[in-house]
């Protein structure tokens, strides 16, 4: 006899002696007479969370006595008040050591619908549990057989209440829903390790029909399984020893919901709207707590400014008159010559051009933003990092403009291959600390300003650079960039009469230029994403800045956020590697990872030779120097045409961002090309002008 | 995302359900309230300033008056750290140290006598798997866990962890944090709240102004049983000062400091270091066990 068996018979056993008291017919009558029950099928599915059923369980046959309960509603009441849907009551008596008593104790106390889970087999089971008024009943498949199973549901629906059938597996599930089964429990255990087995859901919940709610049901303890679960499309989860066993049963509770919740609010779309602070498991806020409340604040005042008029005025005003916003969309013509020549495709391409902004780089769009909400915040110090120099010049502009005080650090190594960005920072009144700690790049220069923030962050806003970092800077960074996007977008239709793209190419540092580009384009499934990481030496060389590329980035937490990273065995950062200053950076935007996972971008990488190939490319065709960091979209355009002519395209329109302009690249490029003769390369050595990592 | 977390078992092959372990750290507050005192807490990295000399360092610590021992976990990029601790991390480093010779350490100080925690910045303990940690942490004999860049909100993993071994888990408070953090941090807390003394990173300083009184206060009334303060604390005079109101008093930077040549980036020769930390462990745990 098989457990279910035992437990099937000794229910069963235990319903005759109550029938021997009150017979069915009187049991009918008192179910009929019942309050009516609630709709249970509206509580246990939503858009913006994963609905909990918390359940009443003292004891299971598998792990023993668990918990004394000795006052059912007040735990039921605690369960309502974390959040639960609906409460789970086991009424049998041997192994759980439930009661009919313990329904009517939780069914007075909670007005959430209740289930009553027992091993039901009859109809009496299912009169009981509405006359002590129960809105759902179990239905264990493996317990009935199909005419059994079909029977029981259509009592239970007569009655108005609601049936979760338990499942195993497909075929169980199969025949759940050719019974009628319309919210069906799924177990996906896997039995060697207990663990949740997302894979094991998948295989189950494949093919139900829409209208089916998805129950979750064994193995779900903690936030984890719920996040497990979530992702892998459960409508609800149930959980017993979780909340049951828990020193804070609303406190548990309520971790269970809020971690639903996360899960739906990390899914939505439109992707162009996507809010944060998650994209899928990715971003948060992975910072000490004494920056919270000034997340807060930041967040605050970003989404009233988001909602003022007058602000968005301000800002598209300052971009016009001062940034000198739009910036042109350039048709490349004779660049695309080449691309036609070497992958075949017959390209039309056009350049979006960041590089004629104010400072040079699109950096600027998002600098003059932050600067104008620090106005708002009252604030007025302004810290920021920089890599290349470009984020700090803008930092720097803008505080000069508005007159904040202003402080950059910058990585010792950095300033010492952007020196002439060091002394236009300067020059702009901003003070430049080189940091000396760490590996004295970009990232060390974060660590340090978020040090000065943790300290000052009563008047000092915090200016990150890129859509990397705690919530809200990915989402906000993002939209005071995606104006690139949505000009560009515009310019191809009423310049050139054209309706859409058929890719973008862009280079993904942090990604803000990537993600500004792409954004109004996220949501247009003709157009094809490409972003292009700083390969460096090449994946294999251990010498690069790639995250996303199999065998590079890991999932981490790094400077607030939890996306991919570059990391070493022990979790401890890797240095990276890059000619670009600008993308030299150990982790990725939390957005990115999330659409590298969905598969809404394709990501790849271009080395520093490609790159450096492709500036020289660009410059010659079409008299456009682009910065190092865009020259990785540009070498990108011909591994995207290529890609592009794979699927088929024959003739394409591609735009590619060319987030900033090369001119403080020229010592890098004139020593890579072997443009200036030896005293000319000595005398740039001497004033540290030019970029180190020229091998 | 098959990162779940019960991967540990019942003897019977069940996942653990949540223990109802005692907390040790609060078994020791409970003690030295009952004596009116406040509990001495000293910082050192494990593997500073390689792991054998660590080893040692911290049991020197509990035998000259520390009571609970936080050991750090070296982290290449310590955003929450002053000069001093950033040094020390990187010698431990650039030394050897791993994660998994930690567990090492915790058992050294179990069996000195201490309570032993770990300080860890997040994605150390995420990257080593989070239920692998709490698992390896329980069986070493480890207390509870301080982590500075993980707030409640971010921590689901954590706590089922924590619940199923029976850990503590130690949240930081800020003097500018809001009330409602203070109730989020102390209503997910186990063990004790670590109440930062001011705005900033860790390191010494020669003053100690009236804020972490007041937030000692306000982290009690949101509902915290146990608020150690610490960063900043670094003579046995300020020791005194804090103790004469907090549960207990964390020094960091100056016992570390012990270790360090004076030109704060190379470590000391050891036996002289480790006469320098006892020293400097039993003045400052003179100050701090008799504040009141």
């Amino acid at each position: 006899m098989s457990v279910l068996d035992e437990l099937v018979a000794g229910a069963l056993e235990d319903q005759r002696t109550r029938e021997s008291i009150v017979s069915l017919e009187d049991v009918r009558k008192a179910a009929l007479a019942a309050p009516a029950p609630i709709d249970a099928k509206r509580w246990l599915k939503r858009a913006d969370g994963i609905p909990v059923i918390a359940e009443i369980k003292r004891a299971s046959p598998s792990k023993g006595h668990l918990s004394d309960i000795p006052d059912p509603a007040a735990l039921a009441r605690e369960y309502e008040a974390g959040g639960a849907s609906a409460i789970s009551v086991l009424t049998e008596g041997r192994r759980f050591l439930g009661s009919l008593d313990d329904l009517d104790k939780v069914r007075a106390a909670v007005h959430i619908p209740v289930l009553r889970k027992d091993f039901i087999v009859t109809d009496y089971q299912i009169f009981e549990a509405r006359a002590h008024g129960a809105d759902l009943v179990l239905l264990i498949v493996a317990a009935l057989d199909d005419e059994k199973l079909k029977h029981l549901l259509d009592l239970a629906h007569e009655l108005n209440m609601t049936a979760l059938v338990e499942t195993h597996t497909r075929e169980e599930i199969e025949r759940a829903i050719a019974a009628g089964a319309k919210v069906i429990g799924i177990n996906a255990r896997n039995l060697k390790d207990l663990k949740v087995d997302v894979n094991k859901y998948n295989e189950l919940a494949a093919n139900l029909p829409d209208d089916v709610i998805r129950v979750a049901e064994s193995g779900v303890f903690g936030a984890v399984e719920v996040e497990d679960y979530g992702r892998a499309g459960a409508d609800a989860v149930l959980v017993g020893e979780g909340v049951a066993t828990a020193a804070d049963h609303e406190l548990a509770v309520e971790r269970l919901v809020k971690a639903g919740a996360r899960v739906k609010a990390s899914e939505t779309t439109p992707l162009s709207e996507h809010q944060g602070p998650y994209w899928g498991q990715f971003g948060g806020r992975y910072v000490p707590e004494a920056l919270i409340t000034a997340l807060d604040e930041l967040e605050r005042v970003y989404d009233e400014a988001k909602a003022d008029p007058e602000f968005h005025k301000e800002f598209m005003t300052l971009q016009q008159r001062y940034v000198g916003r739009p910036s042109p969309l350039t048709e490349a013509p004779r660049f695309a010559e080449l691309v036609k020549a070497k992958t075949g495709l017959d390209a039309r391409i056009f350049l979006k051009r960041e590089d004629l902004n104010h400072t040079g780089a699109h950096k600027i769009n998002n600098a003059l933003g932050q600067a104008l909400l620090v106005k708002r915040m009252g604030k007025t110090r302004v810290i920021a990092e920089t890599g290349a120099g470009q984020h700090g010049v803008a930092t720097a502009t803008v505080c000069a403009m508005l007159g904040l005080k202003c402080r950059i650090y910058m990585g010792q190594i950095d300033a010492r291959r952007q020196a002439l960005n060091v002394a236009r920072m300067r020059m702009l009144g901003a003070e430049v600390v080189e940091v000396t700690l760490g590996d004295r790049i970009l990232k060390d220069a974060i660590n340090e300003a978020l040090r000065d923030w943790v300290t000052n962050v009563k008047d000092t806003h915090y200016l990150l650079g890129t859509v990397a970092g705690p919530h809200p800077f990915p989402a906000m960074v993002r939209d005071f960039q995606k104006i690139i996007g949505e000009e560009a977008k515009e310019q191809l239709r009423d310049w050139y009469g054209i309706d859409h793209p058929d890719a973008i190419c862009a280079c993904v540092g942090g990604g803000s230029n990537a993600i500004g580009v792409m954004n109004a384009f996220l949501d247009d499934e003709r157009v094809n994403l490409y972003g292009y990481e700083a390969g460096g030496n090449g994946p294999e060389s251990g010498k690069h800045a790639i995250r996303f590329a199999p065998g590079t980035g890991q999932l981490g937490m790094f400077q607030g956020a939890k996306s991919y990273l570059l990391e070493t065995d022990e979790g401890q950062t890797l240095d990276t590697y890059s000619i670009s200053a600008g993308l030299d950076y150990a982790s990725v935007g939390p957005e990115h990872a999330w659409l590298k996972d969905i598969g809404r971008v394709n990501y790849s990488w271009a080395t520093d030779e490609e790159a450096m190939n492709a500036f020289r490319d660009l410059s010659q065709t079409e008299g456009i120097i682009p910065a190092i960091e865009s020259s990785h979209a540009v070498a990108g355009a011909y591994k995207a045409a290529a890609d592009l002519k794979a699927k088929g395209y024959d003739k394409a329109v591609m735009i590619i961002n060319i987030s900033g302009r090369g001119d403080k690249d020229m010592a890098t490029a004139g020593k890579w090309f072997g443009y200036l003769t030896d005293e000319q390369a000595a005398a740039l050595d001497v004033t540290g002008a030019h970029g180190n990592n020229v091998a | 995302m098959t990162n779940t977390a019960n991967t540990t078992t019942t003897p019977s092959g069940q996942p653990l359900g949540i223990s109802h372990k005692p907390s040790r750290t609060e078994a020791m507050f409970d003690a030295f309230k009952a004596e009116n005192k406040p509990a001495f807490i000293g910082y050192l990295p494990y593997g500073f300033p390689n792991p054998d000399v660590s080893l040692d360092a911290l049991r020197t610590m509990v035998e000259h008056g520390v009571d609970a021992v936080e050991i750090g976990l070296p982290y290449s990029d310590p955003v929450m750290d002053g000069p001093v601790i950033q040094a020390a991390s990187q010698i431990a480093l650039n030394n050897g140290e791993s994660i998994h010779g930690v567990f090492k350490a915790v058992e050294t100080v179990a069996n000195a006598g201490g309570v032993p925690l770990i300080m860890s910045y997040w994605n150390l303990i995420y990257h080593y798997g989070v239920e692998c940690f709490a698992r390896d942490f329980e069986n070493a004999g480890g207390a509870g866990l301080i982590t500075p860049d993980l707030i409640p909100d971010e921590a689901g993993e954590w706590i089922e962890a924590s619940d199923r071994h029976g850990l503590d888990r130690i949240f930081l408070v800020s003097p500018d944090s809001a009330d409602e953090r203070l109730e989020v941090v102390s209503r997910n807390a186990r063990g004790f709240v670590y109440a930062a003394a001011r705005m900033g990173v860790t390191g010494e300083r020669a003053s100690i102004d009236a804020s972490p009184e007041t937030l000692v206060a306000r982290t009690r009334k949101a509902g915290a049983k146990n608020v150690c303060v610490g960063i900043g604390v670094s003579t046995p005079e300020q020791g005194a000062k804090v103790g004469a109101y907090a549960d207990g008093v964390i020094v960091g930077s100056a016992l570390v400091h012990t270790l360090l040549n004076d030109d704060d980036r190379t470590a000391k020769e050891p036996a002289a270091g480790l006469k320098d930390l006892a020293a400097k462990a039993e003045s400052l745990a003179e100050g701090i066990h008799n504040a009141r």
